[in-house]
């Protein structure tokens, strides 16, 4: 009896795998992808009705002092430091806006809402958010909206409606064509590469993965992808991850994508550790501190990124115009301080800008 | 037997005014933590480690550990989905096969347990890789969202007032304290703990309440993992990561051993409450989640010093 209800069990659970249908490259989600132009002409701004969510009744906070708690996807790496830092520079800029960063310790769902619902009962004025998984976060979200607090998200979205805006650091399209760029200037268009990225269900760096492989199919499709493995912005997974790339594929591997602040440096020191600076080229998201040592060796030859100091300042100011009423609904920029005026893209995001490329040459004029 | 039974009531009696103390002091804070807005939500955050808790305490009991709930949470979780919008099942047989597919994995924990003689730290240690493999292959790591609105219900709604998750949990809390304390089944897990040679001679079936209570765990993790996909509405092969962590440290705090032999019920739930009163109290006062951390590993050790030097017998 004990036996059959173990085969079965088996039996079910072997069946539910072919089920599944995989996407082009392991990692990517399966939302629609809209690659840029294989030169460089600029993307074509598309209008966009208003699809963010709306607090209940929030209390009139135009002018006042507010109380916000930031939540990134988890407290302690570099990358959220260095937001953090934004959020406090701006608010101390703006004077009225007393802002604290608090999060899980790891990149851990669960955990994150727990966090910010503790924060609801708290009572709040303003959350901003860098979500672990965009389903699962917002019904803590809608939640806050509920109770009148301003929700702005940045670096990783929730689904539209749990959130007033969310800023976008790049697009989409825009990471992903300057990522594949530079790996195909590097290894060639002929090259074979692997993706370190955190998991495959976090939301930026799926979109990131899936438009990639969009982008690669329409303007550089005779390299080869090998695999993505899974390293969940953890140090030494993310080496590990590496070091076993670079040990399976051997020879065949060129170049390796990290996708994560925590991938890329990670990465480099995989390389540098199997002596295979030159052979295999690393190209990922990552802060530049993290990779001075690696770019100035000539191991690394450039680093894809935006500024993520002024990502949070954004999203701070952002989160000050909303609570006083000056950016509403169906507005087509907002002013952010010292970054000037951004753009409403995409209904209810706002874009930072296009995204940056350290090299040798500009890397040591930062530092964060 | 009555010197035990006022060392058993020593520590829950001594946790019980912990518990007292630390509302007292947390309501004192921040208006908000005693309101019964944040208590109803405090309920309902804790479902989950709460049901795990309650079989988790009969395992402690037995001498064993279940180190693989975190992980069973994962693949019951994943299995909602994969049974819902993959093999296409109606929701409800999809929600009752994938608590059923908890009570397999725990099955399978308590036969390796049992009739391989593999320690349950090492067993459920090895499971715990496992079944969270199993989770993310057979997901794919793709998460399943779009869930009827009826399903919310579960996690998300209130029922008289009270969230719907605190009424199982509290349905729950009964039924296990029944089954602990006052059958012949809840007789023979103590005996299995306090010394299993001695119970196997006595006649009680050792191997078969080793292998009920680990099915139960599994049964009890599946559970939990339904209440959680309806409370956060998606399914990841990460859920319940960490888990088991928590779900420990609440039996522990309420008074159970780690030996066997000793713990009631009543002592996880008090443990569950200074937890999450804890939890919640400390975030509304303005300390940051790793100041929580450390305050709760400092009550631990306190309560279980407190409790070992009153209970002190002659045997250390």
């Amino acid at each position: 009896m004990l036996r059959a209800a173990l085969v079965t069990a088996v039996t079910f659970s072997l069946a539910a795998s072919p089920a599944m249908a995989a996407p082009a490259w392991t990692g990517g989600d399966d939302l629609p992808t809209s690659p840029l132009a294989c030169d460089a002409t600029p993307a074509k701004a598309s209008a966009k009705a208003y699809d963010g969510g709306v607090p209940t009744k929030p209390p009139d906070r135009k002018g006042k002092k507010i109380s916000v708690v930031d939540v990134p996807k988890l407290i302690g790496i570099g990358y959220f430091n260095a937001t953090s830092k934004g959020i406090a520079d701006a608010a101390k800029e703006l004077g009225n806006v007393s802002a604290k960063t608090d999060g899980p310790t790891k990149a851990n769902i669960d955990e994150q809402i727990t966090f910010i619902d503790n924060y609801i009962t708290q009572g709040v004025d303003g959350i901003l958010f860098a979500a672990n998984d965009p389903v699962a976060i917002s019904p803590v979200l809608k939640k806050a909206l509920s109770k009148g607090i301003n929700v702005v998200g940045y670096d990783a979205n929730s689904t539209p409606e749990a959130r007033q805006w969310f800023v976008n650091q790049a697009q989409f399209n825009g990471i992903a064509k300057a990522l594949m760029d530079s790996m195909a200037a590097e290894i060639g268009e002929t090259g074979s590469f692997a993706i370190v990225t955190s998991t495959f269900t976090t939301p930026n760096q799926a979109r990131w993965i899936a438009e990639m492989a969009a982008y690669a199919a329409k303007c550089h499709p005779k390299m080869k992808w090998l695999e993505t493995v899974e390293a969940q912005e953890d140090n030494v997974l993310s080496f590990n991850g590496a070091t076993t790339l670079i040990n399976k594929y051997g020879g065949d591997l060129k170049g390796l994508f990290g996708m994560t602040s925590v991938a890329t440096p990670a990465g480099a020191e995989a390389v540098t550790q199997a002596k295979k600076c030159g052979q295999v080229s690393v190209i990922g998201l990552a802060t530049p501190n993290a990779m001075k040592p690696y770019v100035n060796k000539g191991c690394v030859k450039s680093v894809v990124l935006w500024n993520p100091v002024d990502l949070g300042y954004a999203a701070t100011y952002v989160l000050r115009a909303v609570a006083d009423g000056t950016l509403k609904p169906g507005a087509t920029s907002v002013k952010a301080g010292k970054l000037g005026a951004l753009q409403v893209v995409n209904g209810s995001e706002i874009l930072l800008g296009p995204p940056f490329i350290f090299t040798k040459s500009n890397i040591n004029g930062f530092d964060f | 037997m009555a010197p035990s039974l006022r060392r058993f009531l020593r520590h829950e009696t001594i946790l019980a005014v912990l518990v007292v103390v630390a509302l007292v002091v947390l309501a004192a804070q921040s208006e908000r933590f005693f309101t019964a807005d944040n208590l109803l939500n405090q309920g309902r955050l804790m479902a989950e480690v709460g049901l795990v808790a309650l079989t988790m305490t009969f395992v402690i009991v037995t001498g064993g550990i279940d180190l693989s709930v975190g992980s069973i949470l994962g693949l019951s979780a994943i299995l909602v989905g994969v049974f819902w919008k993959n093999v296409g099942l109606a929701l409800p047989v999809a929600m009752v096969l994938a608590v059923g597919s908890g009570g397999l994995a725990g099955l399978v924990n308590g036969l390796i347990i049992t009739r391989f003689r593999v320690p349950p730290l090492i067993a459920t240690l090895a499971t715990l890789a496992l079944y969270r493999g199993l989770a993310e292959g057979i997901s794919q790591s793709r998460s399943v969202r779009g869930y009827p609105e009826w399903f919310y219900a579960l996690g998300q709604r209130d029922a008289a007032g009270v969230p719907v998750q605190v009424w199982i949990l509290l349905l729950a809390v009964v039924v296990s304290s029944a089954i602990l304390g006052l059958t012949t089944f809840g007789r023979a897990t103590y005996a299995v703990g306090a010394n299993e040679t001695a119970a196997r001679f006595s006649g009680v079936a050792v191997d078969r309440t080793r292998l009920l209570i680990y099915t139960a765990s599994g049964l009890m993790a599946g559970l939990a993992a339904v209440i959680f996909v309806s409370r956060v509405s998606t399914t990841r092969s990460d859920m319940g990561t960490g888990l088991e962590l928590d779900v420990i440290t609440a039996v522990v705090l309420g008074g159970t051993s780690i030996f066997g032999g000793k713990g009631t019920i009543v002592g996880t739930v008090l443990g569950l409450a200074l937890i999450q009163a804890l939890r919640s109290g400390l975030s509304l006062a303005g300390v940051k989640g790793d100041g929580t951390i450390v305050v709760i590993g400092l009550v631990l050790i306190g309560a279980i010093l407190v409790s070992n030097v009153f209970g002190r017998d002659g045997d250390g």
